[in-house]
């Protein structure tokens, strides 16, 4: 994989505008669950402005992941810290220098009454969604402030973060998220002084594998009109259009921050 | 893209006004002082392709704003952006020491030409029916309260809620309504306050200012640029899908 920085003309997708080209030149992104949705779409938004990146997941990249010799990509379970250190180390080889961008977007999201939520499935949200955003925070860190690096942290929280969902009972997934935010304000706090910066941002619905929404499309098409005032679902490319915002130097006076990208829904 | 900048002879105003036809855009600056002209004519060599003009306007009288952003939108023929960055400090007094005419000034400035400016910018942007983006400026101090500041606070808190508001109002127009609420910016206004807490508790300037940036983790004031930047990004498509909030740009002062 090549170190250069240099943009080069990509065919991956631009986001929601045409991507300033070389916002992101020279900068080393290591992306965790980045072989889908979200994650995969700030990839492509990533490489499109100019950056490497490494993306880290337990699952394989997809046919439709972007190759190149500005990809790579390091297979690793992020509730495991041996995995995440060694994927770390991997990452910043194959990266030629410590990731400088570092998008935590690995989660999963089960739906379940409180009532029948065992304390299992509880464990295993908390650790996919909370653990793992610590874990691979610290080596990320860990390894910037060993080199005397600044860098940027994106976590993704979640609108159930911030409200209570009756339709989707979530307990595990709201506290997890709500859990992401104070921990990306703990991150801001305790790494500023080494120049890394930490944000959220905090999708609403969107038109992702792991969207519920639209299973009932009769009763996803009444909330979208009720509960959301841009009255749509967002998509992937909107929400990366914000990460690679808060990733990029364009945002050097935000940290500690969560941004809703939710149409409005959180301000109902 | 047709931004109108209020507030933008100077300061955090002409920041963003200087970035924003830097990125292409014509501009329109409003400001109560005739420096505003002076202001608009030297960034206008500076803009890649659209025109940058001064309006010599108050933005916080009625009359006087309608026909300012009015004024704009003939010269840029319309408006698909509107930052409502007008605004005063002060009184810098305790509750019980100020009259009601002083603080009310703050409020009937800071909140009234957001009132103000975001409708004849709304009026005109669902005229057009090609969506649109308004951002109103906050302030760390309309998120937490501070004692000497309550006019000020007030005022920056009830734009949160305007903003709110608004962007549930023009959701269905896709006019998107966004707060920006800076932390310690690098501005005059902010060295003023600076000056005038030292004199009041016998101590220096240079004191005040390392007391303010002791609680602010990225240990710095913020910018003109710093702001212009996330403005610029809020009132783009890349923020298509956020709108109603408030977003602090503030160094990470909020949190500590």
């Amino acid at each position: 994989m090549a170190v250069s920085g240099s943009a080069e003309p990509s065919t991956a997708a631009a986001g929601a505008r045409d991507a300033p080209a070389g916002r992101m030149a020279g900068r080393r992104a290591l992306v965790t669950g980045g072989v889908s949705g979200i994650g995969l779409a700030t990839v492509r938004r990533l490489r499109a402005e100019g950056a490497q990146v490494v993306t880290l997941d337990r699952r394989p990249p997809g046919p439709d992941a972007p190759t190149g010799d500005r990809t790579a990509h390091v297979a690793a379970d992020v509730t495991s810290p041996p995995q995440v250190a060694a994927a770390v180390r991997e990452a910043a080889r194959l990266l030629g220098g410590p990731a400088d961008v570092l998008l935590n977007a690995a989660g999963v999201y089960r739906i379940r009454p409180m009532l029948d939520l065992s304390a299992a499935e509880w464990d295993e949200t908390l650790a996919v969604n909370l653990r793992g955003p610590f874990l691979v925070g610290q080596a990320f860190a860990a390894a910037l402030i060993e080199a005397g690096l600044p860098g940027a942290i994106v976590n993704i929280g979640s609108t159930a973060a911030l409200v209570a969902d009756a339709a989707e009972p979530s307990a595990h997934y709201n506290a997890s998220k709500a859990g992401v935010l104070a921990l990306t304000r703990q991150m801001a706090v305790e790494w500023a002084p080494h120049g890394i910066r930490a944000n959220a941002v905090c999708p609403g619905v969107i038109d992702t594998p792991m969207l519920r929404l639209m299973d009932n499309p009769a009763a996803g098409q009444a909330y979208l009109e009720a509960g959301v005032p841009l009255r749509r679902l967002g998509t992937a490319d909107e929400v990366a259009a914000v990460i690679v915002f808060l990733a990029s130097t364009e945002a050097s006076y935000l940290t500690g921050v969560a941004i809703p990208v939710d149409g409005g829904s959180t301000a109902i | 893209m047709r931004a109108v900048v209020t507030g933008a002879a100077r300061g955090l105003g002409e920041a963003v006004a200087v970035r924003l036809a830097a990125d292409g855009a014509s501009v329109a600056l409003i400001d109560i002082g005739r420096e505003v002209e002076r202001t608009a004519g030297r960034i206008s060599p500076a803009s890649e392709a659209g025109q940058v003009i001064g309006i010599v306007a108050d933005v916080a009288d009625e009359t006087a704003c309608d026909a300012a952003i009015a004024q704009a939108a003939g010269a840029l023929g319309g408006v698909d952006a509107l930052v409502n960055n007008a605004g005063v400090g002060g009184p810098d007094t305790h509750v019980v020491d100020t009259a009601f005419r002083d603080f009310w000034r703050v409020v009937q400035v800071n909140l009234g030409s957001a009132f103000l400016g975001s409708r004849a910018a709304a009026r005109i942007m669902i005229e057009q029916g090609s969506g649109g983006a308004i951002v109103n400026i906050g302030s760390i101090f309309g998120q937490q309260g501070v004692a000497g500041g309550a006019g000020y606070c007030a005022s920056k808190a009830a734009i949160a809620l305007l903003t709110h508001s608004l962007a549930l109002e023009l959701a269905p127009h896709d006019i998107r309504v966004n707060t920006i609420a800076p932390g310690n910016m690098a501005t005059e206004m902010h060295w003023d306050e600076l000056r005038s807490r030292a004199a009041a508790s016998g101590t220096t300037f240079e004191q005040q200012v390392d007391r303010v940036l002791r609680g602010v983790p990225l240990r710095r004031h913020g910018t003109g640029a710093d702001v212009a930047g996330a403005i610029a990004w809020l009132i783009s498509g890349d923020a298509s899908y956020v709108t109603g909030q408030t977003i602090g740009v503030n160094g990470g002062v909020w949190l500590s």
